[in-house]
C-alpha cells in the first residue's frame, strides 16, 4: 500500500466519521434547541403577566392620573349640577367606578357653623353630599343633606378622613414654598382597597389664606369651598383582555386571598397583585399542559426550520467541497496518463536510435545498404523525438503566452500548396484535396498556421481506416471571416467525447492512438487558433468521418 | 522643510489674529455696522444703569438712581457743571426703590423691601446725613402726592389692616406721622389738592365707583357721584383757578372718555377740555404745582398731544426742532419751567433721556434708555386696521423684519396682555428683539383692548375664548392674504392674558399656528377667578360679568379654559411660568405639561420656582428669552 502515499486516495474512515459527527451534532442540536425552547416558554408564563397587567390596569391609571386630578382645575367651583356631567362622562368611561360621592365642602371661620369638623376656628363642613352611580344614571340619585341632620356615618366617614388630614396639614404647611409631590398625595389622595378620596388642590395663596382662618387673622368672614369625592371601584369590572393568548388560557380577576382548588398537576398558575385601589384583587392566570405544550411547538418550529437550513447549508458545502476534490483527480490522473504515454513515445525512438547503433557498433562492416539503413533510422528517429520535444516546447510556450507572433500577409493558395507538397511527401497514401477560394491574403504568423496544419493532417491520416484515408481541404473567405474545414473519412467521435476533445491530455480510447500520442494535438491547435484571435469547432459522426471548422476574422 | 512649516504656523497665527482683530472691532463698534445682525438676549432685556432722572425743585440738581454695589443708589449732577456728579447714599444691601426730591436739599427714599419691611428715610445731598424719617414696620406704602408742602407730604399705609391703606401725614421735620382719614375699607384711590390737603377720595366696591369730596380736612367726606365699572371716572387733579374743582377724564354719558372739569361740590360735569371722537383721552399734562392741564394726550396709531398752554407747546416745539423725528416726553420740570428732563423715543430707537434748559437753548443726553441697542439697525413699526368677521374694526401693528427668514416672513402673532390694555406705537424690545431674529411681529387691538371707548372695551365682556380669539384669528387671516408673511409659519406668543390667546390658539387653531408660546398665561380661568377672594363680593361680580360666573356657568369657563383641552393641542408649546404666580398653579401647569409630554408633543416648559407671574430676576429674563428666541428659531426655521 506504500506506493498509494504518493498518488491520489479516498479515505473512507474519515468520511464516515465525519458524517457521524455531522449527524451526532444535528440531532444534538435539536434536543437542545427543544429544551431552550421550553424553558423559555415557561419563563414568559411567569413573566408576561406584566404585560396584561399593564394593559389592563390602563384605563385604570388613565382614570387615576387624569380624571381625578381633573378636578383640581374647577378650583371649587364645583356645584351637584357639574359633578353630574363629570360622573357621567367618568361613570361611562369606566365601568369600574361602581359610584362617586360628592362633598361639596366649605371652609370658614364663621363660629356659627356648629357641625362639620372643626380645627381652631376653621370649619370645615359639607354644604352637601350627592351620590352618583351607574345604575341610575339619568337622574343622578342625590341623597343632599340638610344643614342640620347628621349625615350617615357611612357617608361621613370618608369626609371625615379627609377633612382631619387637611386640617392638620394646613396647620403645618410652609405657604412660602411650593407644595411637594408627596404631600399632594399624603393629603389630598386617599387610596384605600376599593376606595379613592380625592380633594381639589387648592393654590398656594388659598393655602395661606386657609392657614389665615384657622388663626383667626383673618378679618372677614369667609367662606371658602372645596370639592371632595369618593369613587367607588369595583375591580371586577375591569374590563380584563388577555393580551398573551397564546401563552393564559385562561385569565380571572380574582379576590387577593384565592387559591386554586384545582389539583390537576398539569395545570400551571400565576398571578400579580392589582395595585392602588384595586389592591385587594389579582390577576390569575392559568393554562393546562397541553396548550403549553401547543405553544412550544409553535415556537420550536421555527427553531427546527433554522437548525435544518444550517445542516443543509453544510451538506452542500460538503458536496461542493467534493466536487472540487473530484476535479482534481481527474486532471491528476490525465496528467499521470501523459507522463506515462510521454514516456513511452521517447522510449519507441530511443530503444530504436540504441538498437541502431548497437548495430553499427557490433558490425565490423557496413555494407553501402546496411549504412543507408542505420542512418535513415536515426534520422527519422531523431526527427521524431525533436518534433515530441517541440510539440511539448510550444504547447507549454503558448500556454504560457510566451510565443511571439510574427504575422504577415500569406497567400493561402501558396500556403496550402506548400502544405500539400510536405504532406505528399510524410503520407504518401493519404488522399488530400485542397480547394482554396480565398482572394485576398490572410495577415497571420504562417509557422502557427502551420503547426495547425499539420496537426489537424496528423489528425486524419490517424484516424483514417488504412483503405480510406481522404482529407477535404476547404478555405472559404466571406468580408469578415476565413473558414477553413477539415473533413476527413475516419472513424469519427462518439457525441459524448465530442466536449472533451480539445482538452489537454485527453485521448478518445482507441486502436488508433496507442502509440504516438500524448492527447495535445487538438489542445495545441486550440490554444494556437485561439491565440490567433480564431475560433475552432468540431463536428463528427461515428464511423463516417470528423470535420474540424476554423475561423478566423479578417481584420 | 522646517522653515516652511514656521512660515505656514506664522501665517496661521496671522490669520487668527487678523480674525480675532475683526471680532474685537466688531464688539466694540457695537451696531455701527449697521448690518441686521442677531443682537444678543442681554442687549434688549437688560436694565439701564442710570434710571429714574428727577430734576429738583430750583432746577439746579438732577438726581437718578445708579448701580453701587450691586444695588441702586441715588446719585446728583449739576446741569451746570459737567462731569461732576455725586453718589450721596451709600446701600450695598438693599437698593434705594423710590426717591423724591423732598426739597432742594433733601430727597426722601425708600428702599427695597426685606421681609416686607418698610422705611422711609431723608438724605442731605450736601452733607450726605441720613434720617430716619419712618422706622422699620411690616407695612406697604403708597405715596399720594409725592410733594413735600409745609414739612409734610401724605402717604398711604396699610399699618391697621392688612388690606385696607389709611391716610398719614408724615412730617418731616418731627420724623412722625399723623394720621389724617380711615379708610372705611373701600377707599381705592386718595387725592390731595394743591395745598396738599386730602379733600378727594375715590371708594370701589369694584362694580360701582363712587367719588368722595370734602371742602376742607375739617369736613367729613361725603359721596358726591358714582358710576358703574362699565363707565369711568378717572380724577386727575385740582384745579388751580376754582378749588371746588377737578379735573378728570370721564366717559359717563360718552363713549369714549374725555377730558372734563368737575365741580365737586355738586358733581355735575362743568366743561369738556378736550374729547378726540375715535380714541380715549389718557392721562396727562396735569401739572401739579400750578392745578392747570397743560395738554391731553390720546393714542390714535400712535401718541398724539393737544396743547392746552402756550408755554408748554412752545416748549415741545423747542425740544422737538433739537430732536427731529423723534417722540419726545418730559418727564420732570423744575418749579419755573425752564429746565426739563425729558425723554425720547421712535419705533426703532429706545431714545435717551435728556437734560434740557430753555433759556439757554441746550440739550444734554443724560443716559441712553437702552446703550446697547444704540445705532442697532431696529425693524419699523407700522399700524394696520383689519374688518373682524363681524365687520368691527380692528388696529393693530405689523413689524417687519429688516432681514427675513426665507422668501416669506415667518411671523409670531403677539396679543397683548389685560385684555384691558391696548398695543401702542414706540419702542417695545420683545417686538424688536423677535424682528431681529427675523420674524415680523403682529399686535392687534382686539376688542376689549382699553383706549377706543367703553363699547369696544366691552364688547370683550365674558368674550376670552369668544369674538376676543376670533378678532385675533381674523387679523392673522387678513395678514395671511395680504400675502407677505408665511401662512405656514405663524407662532403666537403672548404673556398673562396673550399666553391665554396663545394657549386657546394651540388648544382650537392647531392648524393656523405652527407652535405657541405662553408667558404665565392663564392655562386655568377656574383658577384665575379664585384670585379674587370670596369675600370681596361686588369685585367678584365684576369679574363674573367680564369673563364669566364659574358657580353658574362652569361649562363656559371649562370651555374657554385651555387646560381641560390639551388633547387638542398638535403643535410644539413652550410654557414659562413663575411658581408663585396666584393666577395659575404650579400643580395644573405640571399637569398640563405632563398631558403634552405623554403625547409626544414637544414643550420646553420653563418653571422658576422663586419667581411671580413675571420673572423679575434678570437672569431668569434672559434665560426665559434666550429659551423662547431658540424656541421659535427651531419650529419657525
Amino acid at each position: 500500500m506504500t506506493h498509494r502515499r504518493n498518488t491520489y486516495r479516498i479515505n473512507y474512515v474519515l468520511v464516515s466519521a465525519f458524517i457521524v459527527v455531522v449527524i451526532a451534532s444535528f440531532v444534538l442540536a435539536l434536543i437542545l434547541a427543544r429544551d431552550l425552547t421550553i424553558t423559555y416558554v415557561e419563563n414568559e408564563f411567569a413573566s408576561r403577566k406584566v404585560e396584561v397587567l399593564e394593559y389592563n390596569i390602563g384605563p385604570f391609571n388613565d382614570f387615576f392620573q387624569n380624571r381625578i386630578p381633573e378636578i383640581s382645575f374647577y378650583q371649587g367651583y364645583l356645584d351637584s349640577a357639574g359633578v353630574a356631567s363629570y360622573a357621567d362622562s367618568v361613570l361611562q368611561t369606566y365601568p369600574f367606578v361602581e359610584r362617586i360621592v360628592f362633598y361639596d365642602v366649605a371652609l370658614s371661620n364663621s363660629e356659627y357653623i356648629d357641625y362639620g369638623f372643626s380645627a381652631n376656628s376653621l370649619v370645615v363642613y359639607p354644604k352637601g353630599v350627592y351620590q352618583f352611580s351607574q345604575h341610575n344614571k339619568p337622574d343622578s340619585q342625590s341623597t343632599a343633606t340638610n344643614h342640620t341632620t347628621q349625615l350617615p356615618l357611612s357617608l361621613s366617614d370618608d369626609f371625615n378622613n379627609m377633612a382631619v388630614k387637611f386640617a392638620a396639614f394646613i396647620e403645618r404647611v410652609d405657604t412660602t414654598k411650593a407644595l411637594r409631590d408627596d404631600d399632594i398625595f399624603k393629603v389630598f389622595y386617599s387610596v384605600t382597597p376599593g376606595k379613592i378620596s380625592y380633594m381639589n388642590i387648592p393654590r398656594r395663596d388659598d393655602l395661606k389664606t386657609y392657614k389665615e382662618l384657622m388663626y383667626r387673622k383673618h378679618l372677614h368672614d369667609a367662606v371658602y369651598e372645596q370639592d371632595i369625592l369618593t369613587y367607588f371601584i369595583d375591580p371586577n369590572k375591569l374590563s380584563l383582555k388577555n393580551t398573551v393568548p397564546e401563552l393564559y388560557q385562561h385569565i380571572q380577576i380574582q379576590p387577593l386571598v384565592y387559591e386554586s382548588i384545582d389539583t390537576d398537576p398539569d395545570l400551571f398558575t400565576t398571578e400579580t397583585p392589582l395595585p392602588g385601589a384595586l389592591a385587594d384583587y389579582k390577576i390569575y392566570f392559568s393554562s393546562s399542559r397541553p396548550f403549553l405544550q401547543t405553544e412550544i411547538n409553535r415556537r420550536f418550529l421555527p427553531v427546527l426550520a433554522g437548525v435544518v437550513a444550517i445542516y443543509l447549508l453544510l451538506a452542500v458545502i460538503a458536496y461542493l467541497i467534493y466536487r472540487n476534490l473530484y476535479v482534481n483527480k481527474r486532471m491528476f490522473k490525465l496528467q499521470y496518463d501523459f507522463i506515462n504515454n510521454l514516456t513511452h513515445e521517447f522510449k519507441t525512438p530511443v530503444s530504436v536510435i540504441k538498437i541502431a547503433g548497437n548495430n553499427i557498433k557490433s558490425a565490423k562492416q557496413l555494407s553501402d545498404n546496411e549504412r543507408i539503413h542505420y542512418g535513415r533510422i536515426l534520422d527519422e528517429e531523431a526527427d521524431r523525438l525533436n518534433n515530441l520535444m517541440n510539440t511539448l516546447l510550444s504547447f507549454t510556450q503558448i500556454e504560457n503566452k510566451s510565443i511571439k507572433m510574427e504575422r504577415e500577409e500569406v497567400d493561402l493558395h501558396e500556403f496550402c500548396d506548400k502544405v500539400l507538397a510536405a504532406s505528399k511527401i510524410k503520407y504518401g497514401d493519404l488522399n488530400i484535396q485542397c480547394n482554396v477560394d480565398a482572394k485576398r491574403t490572410l495577415y497571420i504568423d504562417p509557422v502557427l498556421l502551420n503547426s495547425i496544419f499539420q496537426n489537424l493532417i496528423d489528425n486524419a491520416y490517424k484516424y483514417s481506416k488504412p483503405d480510406n484515408k481522404v482529407l477535404n481541404i476547404q478555405i472559404a473567405q466571406t468580408k469578415k471571416q476565413v473558414t477553413m474545414r477539415f473533413a476527413d473519412k475516419g472513424i469519427g467521435i462518439a457525441k459524448k467525447e465530442l466536449v472533451h476533445i480539445f482538452k489537454k491530455f485527453y485521448r478518445v480510447q482507441n486502436q488508433y492512438n496507442q502509440q504516438g500520442s500524448v492527447g495535445l494535438g487538438l489542445a495545441f491547435c486550440k490554444e494556437l487558433v485561439n491565440f490567433m484571435g480564431g475560433n475552432i469547432s468540431v463536428e463528427s459522426e461515428l464511423g463516417k468521418g470528423t470535420t474540424f471548422i476554423i475561423i478566423f476574422p479578417v481584420d | 522643510m522646517e522653515e516652511w512649516r514656521g512660515k505656514s504656523v506664522n501665517m496661521v497665527r496671522h490669520i487668527v489674529f487678523w480674525l480675532l482683530g475683526m471680532t474685537f472691532t466688531a464688539f466694540l463698534g457695537g451696531c455701527d455696522d449697521h448690518k441686521a445682525r442677531i443682537i444678543p438676549v442681554e442687549d434688549f432685556f437688560s436694565e439701564p444703569e442710570k434710571t429714574n432722572f428727577k430734576i429738583s425743585p430750583n432746577g439746579k440738581y438732577i438726581a437718578y438712581l445708579n448701580n453701587y454695589g450691586g444695588q441702586k443708589n441715588i446719585y446728583v449732577l449739576e446741569p451746570d457743571k459737567v462731569g461732576q456728579e455725586q453718589r450721596i447714599t451709600s446701600e450695598t444691601e438693599l437698593g434705594i426703590q423710590s426717591y423724591f426730591w423732598g426739597n432742594d436739599n433733601e430727597l426722601i427714599f425708600t428702599k427695597d423691601k426685606k421681609n416686607d419691611s418698610l422705611q422711609v428715610f431723608a438724605v442731605n445731598r450736601a452733607t450726605l446725613a441720613v434720617r430716619h424719617l419712618m422706622p422699620a414696620s411690616s407695612v406697604k406704602l403708597r405715596w399720594i402726592s409725592p410733594k413735600v408742602i409745609d414739612n409734610g407730604f401724605l402717604i398711604s399705609l396699610n399699618e391697621r389692616d392688612s388690606s385696607v391703606f389709611d391716610v398719614y401725614r408724615l412730617h418731616t421735620d418731627a420724623c412722625k406721622k399723623e394720621l389724617v382719614a380711615r379708610n372705611p375699607g373701600n377707599i381705592i384711590k386718595w387725592f390731595a389738592d394743591l395745598d396738599g390737603q386730602l379733600r378727594l377720595a375715590l371708594a370701589s366696591d369694584s362694580v360701582k365707583e363712587t367719588m368722595l369730596y370734602r371742602a376742607s380736612e375739617k369736613d367729613a367726606f361725603r359721596p358726591v357721584m358714582s358710576n358703574s365699572f362699565r363707565n369711568s371716572i378717572m380724577p386727575i387733579g385740582f384745579s388751580g383757578e376754582n378749588k371746588n374743582h377737578v379735573f378728570a377724564l370721564s366717559n359717563i354719558n360718552r363713549d369714549k372718555l374725555a377730558l372734563v372739569e368737575i365741580d365737586m361740590e355738586t358733581g355735575e360735569e362743568v366743561r369738556i377740555i378736550y374729547s378726540h371722537p375715535d380714541v380715549d383721552v389718557d392721562n396727562g399734562g396735569y401739572s401739579s404745582d400750578r392745578g392747570e392741564m397743560s395738554y391731553a394726550t390720546y393714542a390714535t396709531w400712535k401718541q398724539q398731544r393737544h396743547f392746552l398752554n402756550k408755554q408748554t407747546e412752545e416748549v415741545y416745539q423747542a425740544i422737538s426742532q433739537k430732536l427731529d423725528g423723534y417722540e419726545v416726553s418730559i418727564l420732570d420740570r423744575d418749579t419755573a419751567r425752564t429746565r426739563f428732563i425729558l425723554r425720547s423715543y421712535t419705533d426703532k430707537d429706545p431714545g435717551a433721556t435728556y437734560y434740557y434748559d430753555i433759556t439757554e437753548d441746550a440739550l444734554i443726553k443724560l443716559a441712553d434708555n437702552s446703550p446697547a441697542l444704540k445705532d442697532c439697525l431696529l425693524a419699523e413699526m407700522k399700524p394696520i386696521t383689519y374688518r373682524a368677521r363681524d365687520g368691527r374694526q380692528i388696529q393693530g401693528y405689523l413689524t417687519m423684519p429688516v432681514k427675513a427668514k426665507g422668501k416669506k416672513t415667518p411671523v409670531i402673532v403677539y396679543p397683548h396682555n389685560g385684555p384691558s390694555d391696548r398695543n401702542r406705537w414706540g419702542f417695545n424690545p420683545e417686538v424688536q428683539f423677535f424682528a431681529n431674529r427675523g420674524f415680523a411681529v403682529f399686535q392687534v387691538n382686539y376688542r376689549g383692548s382699553t383706549g377706543y371707548g367703553k363699547e369696544f372695551w366691552s364688547s370683550g365682556f365674558k368674550e376670552w375664548g369668544g369674538k376676543i380669539q376670533d378678532d385675533i384669528t381674523d387679523g392673522v387671516r387678513w395678514l395671511i392674504d395680504e400675502g407677505v408673511v408665511d401662512s405656514s409659519r405663524i407662532g403666537i406668543y403672548g404673556a398673562g392674558f396673550g399666553g391665554y390667546s396663545a394657549l386657546h390658539g394651540a388648544c382650537f387653531n392647531s392648524d393656523l399656528y405652527a407652535c405657541a408660546a405662553s408667558y404665565s398665561g392663564f392655562a386655568n380661568l377656574f383658577t384665575y377667578l379664585k384670585e379674587v377672594p370670596p369675600h370681596l363680593k361686588p369685585y367678584l361680580q365684576m369679574y363674573y360679568e367680564i369673563i364669566g360666573n364659574p358657580e353658574s356657568e362652569p361649562d363656559l369657563i371649562k370651555a374657554m379654559s385651555p387646560v381641560f383641552h390639551s388633547d387638542n393641542i398638535e403643535i410644539p408649546v413652550f410654557i414659562a411660568q413663575g411658581g408663585k404666580d396666584s393666577w395659575s398653579t404650579v400643580n395644573e401647569t405640571n399637569q398640563f405639561v405632563q398631558k403634552l409630554k405623554k403625547r409626544k408633543i414637544p414643550i420646553t416648559y420653563i418653571l422658576r420656582e422663586e419667581e411671580g407671574r413675571y420673572f423679575r430676576n434678570e437672569e431668569n429674563r434672559i434665560l426665559f428669552y434666550r429659551e423662547l428666541g431658540a424656541f421659535f428659531d427651531k419650529y419657525l426655521k
